[in-house]
């Protein structure tokens, strides 16, 4: 190792190990730009995904809500009432459970995967199943009264 | 010379460092792998 | 003029601890900013801005901070403040909106076990909430206090140039390996909790995490640098 050599490599690394801080110092810059980049997207990038701004982002948290337990009925409170109830009550266990599970020692679940939007999608099924419910008891009411 | 000795700890620990990198980077990748295969077995 | 060569050497060590601080409030500005997580791209230009003044600093022959050194302590703090934080909303704020939407949502779509039965942990009869797949609160916990917290603090310590970062940096990053096997496994061994019908199983957990490898690239630098450039 020439002396001009020695004297351009920085404080603290040696001939020997120039190379290799070289390419850590590379990777390190990577991971630390990779790293800012991915932290301030994922809000963003996470709301878009999911149906943002079609969905406000309560209705996006309720919409996660009605896939994770399987059901139309559960409901994003905000705020969560303190001491309120658990949010999985009677939906994980009990005769009214909605929640989709192979239970097991390593329990598999089986909600609903969500896809590009697909949360806008889910609503909009949603709201329709809703409006022919209510048009079919609707119908029924008024035949009953005729 | 001390110089000498010193470079032959350096070979050794820079040996060493690579072994140390080379078998994390391959327990991670083989992790990664494994899951890949499960992936295709379970149909997630 | 009675300008001796202590003279010359003092006003050097000055002006290159003028320089460094004057990176180094750019780089902290920044930093504080990205560890935020998503104000994290307002933080960046500011802290390749003290970056810039570091390195102009080490051209003009001050004697500065090796640049590998900055990397380094930034990063781990950054690094550390990203997983304490996520992790501290899954343990402390788990029914706020933000959480509800951003970690169980990135749940739904990188790792199932931040949305599988999400909020429904308890202990006894304590409520716990957050993430409830296995194992994965005695990890959040554990690694908060004992290995991020601590790791942040070396890392303050590295930047100064003391040598009690160096080794305190040196034993939390052996940590950050064991974190990286451990963490792991237990996700491999309930990977049907993890990965089934999320949007992107397996793929999407490893390109998401694996920027989070700040340990194995600093440990063999920390191994190999010349311990006299910190002092007690």
């Amino acid at each position: 190792m020439n002396k001009n050599e020695e004297k351009d490599l920085p404080l603290g690394t040696t001939g020997h190990f120039a190379n290799m801080h070289k390419w850590l110092q590379r990777a390190l810059f990577v991971c630390l730009v990779a790293l800012v980049l991915e932290a301030s997207f994922s809000l963003p990038g996470l709301l878009v995904w999911f149906g943002w701004p079609t969905l406000s982002m309560t209705e996006v948290c309720d919409e996660l809500m009605k896939v994770r337990w399987s059901d139309d009925n559960a409901e994003c409170l905000v705020p969560h009432p303190l001491y309120g109830a658990n949010e999985g009550e009677g939906r994980t266990t009990g005769p009214n459970a909605t929640a989709q599970d192979q239970w097991g020692i390593q329990p598999r679940p089986e909600y609903k995967r969500i896809g590009f939007r697909d949360l806008v999608k889910f609503r909009d099924d949603r709201l329709l199943r809703e409006a022919e419910a209510k048009a079919q008891a609707e119908l029924i009411y008024r035949t009953a009264g005729s | 010379m001390s110089k000498n000795e010193i470079s032959e700890q350096d070979r050794r620990r820079k040996k060493a460092l690579i072994v140390f990198q080379v078998l994390l980077y391959s327990y991670l990748l083989g992790l990664f792998l494994f899951q890949l295969h499960l992936y295709s077995l379970s149909d997630w | 003029m009675a300008s001796t060569t202590f003279g010359v050497y003092d006003a050097h060590q000055d002006n290159s601890k003028q320089a460094q601080w004057r990176a180094d409030k750019w780089m902290i500005a920044g930093t504080l900013l990205m560890g935020t997580g998503v104000l994290g791209i307002f933080g960046l230009p500011l802290f390749f801005y003290g970056l810039h003044l570091q390195i102009q600093a080490g051209k003009a022959g001050l004697s500065v901070r090796p640049l590998i050194v900055t990397l380094i302590g930034y990063l781990v703090i950054i690094d550390s403040s990203l997983n304490s934080l996520g992790w501290a909303m899954d343990l402390f704020a788990n029914h706020s909106l933000i959480n509800r939407v951003l970690t169980a949502g990135w749940g739904a779509v990188f790792d199932g076990g931040y949305f599988w039965h999400y909020n429904e942990l308890t202990v006894g009869p304590y409520a716990v909430g957050g993430a409830g797949a296995p194992g994965e609160k005695g990890w959040e916990i554990s690694l908060i206090l004992g290995c991020f917290c601590p790791r942040l603090a070396a890392a303050i310590g590295l930047l100064q140039m003391k040598r009690w970062g160096q080794q305190w940096l040196i034993v939390t990053c052996w940590m950050g390996v064991i974190v990286w096997i451990g963490y792991n496994l237990n996700m491999t061994f309930y990977a049907d909790v993890r990965y089934a019908n999320i949007t992107f199983p397996v793929w999407g957990w490893w390109i998401y995490d694996i920027f989070y490898i700040t340990p194995f690239l600093s440990l063999p630098y920390l191994h190999t640098v010349n311990r006299e450039i910190f002092t007690d």
